[in-house]
């Protein structure tokens, strides 16, 4: 795999070279034809030109090496640099998880986010859809939402959000929905 | 026109009640009544104020994106000088002439004292930050508001209709109607027309 990747920046240097040269030949051209005044710069730029993409080149055929394993299915590109952990190896942070767990613990504020889901809501627009809850029982629970971090209020239209934790933790309640409902009918 | 060459004016004021300096949907900039307040004069132009009373300072630094809202409101008291450059045609009309006994509410000995550290303030801006240019801050080419923080450095609000740029410590968030750029700590979000781009640090 190193080899063929050898091979192909050897062969990309070979063409920058003739680019180079090719370069060369046309800003000659160029310089005879304009009238005025012209700064050579000399070879000097075009060296320090060649120096920087050949830097370039191996930079990425460094990268290349280390993202890229060609495996008999094809290229697969590793996205990670930490090694992925599996779920039932990460360690629990019991009390951010039981506070999260404790706010989506109501049937009243997983409706709330079910509504906030569709995008941002006024409490008029929540009190409308939700009508079964009063306007203080809704405010208390978006409190309790908020102080778990799975809703957010603009301070100036007021219009509750729900957060990138909040998605996640809807996201787990319809997965807890689907496995009942898969046992029940089991 | 140089900015460094600005001069404060001979007249201390004060709000003669509440007053909202900036309002769109994204933030909210209100002065107390009896907040103090000393032109800012440039060829013998109005160009701003430098104010100093109890305000408040509300802005929705939030991006919507289709993985959730990321950031959250930005919600201070200002308590202490600071500057605000842009028309102020609508401010001069509720601002009475402030006495030594409205100075001496706010802590200041004399008017002497105000004036200095407004000029601080000042100074701080337009030396430290090399502000040149007069035509940013021009009639009808929106805010320049300039507050210090907790550590004495310059938190800075930009806003001119709908656009905004704010500065602050560990967060800068710009804001073109429904577009929104948020860098913090810990990512930078890209969000505008329903897509976004989220770059975790």
């Amino acid at each position: 795999m190193s080899e063929y990747l050898n091979e192909e920046m050897k062969k990309l240097k070979e063409e920058m070279m003739g680019l180079k040269e090719q370069l060369k030949s046309v800003m000659g051209r160029e310089r005879e034809r304009r009238r005025g005044i012209y700064i050579d710069v000399g070879d000097r730029v075009h060296d320090y030109i060649g120096d920087v993409m050949d830097g370039v080149a191996e930079g990425i055929h460094g990268e290349l090496e280390k993202s890229i394993f060609i495996g008999p299915r094809g290229v697969r590109i590793l996205r990670r640099k930490e090694p992925h952990v599996k779920g039932d190896e990460v360690e629990l942070s019991f009390p951010k998880v039981a506070e999260v767990m404790s706010a989506l613990g109501h049937e009243h504020r997983l409706r709330i986010l079910d509504e906030l889901m569709s995008g941002g809501k006024y409490i008029n627009e929540l009190q409308e859809k939700l009508s079964e809850i009063t306007t203080s029982t809704l405010s208390s629970h978006l409190k309790v939402l908020e102080e778990a971090g799975l809703v957010v209020q603009e301070k100036v239209r007021g219009r509750y959000l729900v957060t990138m934790p909040g998605r996640t933790a809807y996201k787990m309640a319809r997965r807890v929905t689907r496995f009942l409902e898969r046992r029940n009918r089991e | 026109m140089i900015w460094q060459n600005y001069q404060l004016g001979n007249t201390i004021s004060k709000a003669s009640e509440a007053m909202t300096l900036w309002q769109t949907e994204k933030g909210i900039i209100k002065i107390g009544k009896n907040t103090l307040a000393i032109p800012i004069m440039l060829s013998d132009k109005e160009r701003g104020y430098v104010f100093h009373g109890n305000g408040k300072f509300l802005l929705d630094t939030i991006a919507e994106t289709e993985e959730g809202a990321i950031g959250k409101p930005v919600e201070k008291e200002i308590n202490k000088l600071f500057l605000l450059l842009g028309d102020t045609r609508q401010i001069q009309k509720q601002l009475t002439k402030a006495n030594e006994e409205d100075l001496s509410k706010m802590g200041y000995q004399s008017q002497q004292e105000f004036v200095e550290r407004a000029e601080d303030l000042c100074d701080q801006f337009f030396k430290k930050k090399g502000v040149h240019n007069h035509q940013c801050f021009g009639e009808h080419r929106g805010f320049i508001f300039i507050f210090q923080n907790q550590t004495s450095k310059l938190d800075i609000l930009i806003a001119k209709g709908s656009k905004l740029v704010y500065m602050a410590m560990g967060i800068i968030f710009v804001s073109n109607e429904n577009k929104v750029v948020l860098k913090s700590a810990s990512e930078v979000v890209c969000a505008g027309n329903g897509k976004s781009v989220i770059i975790k640090k």
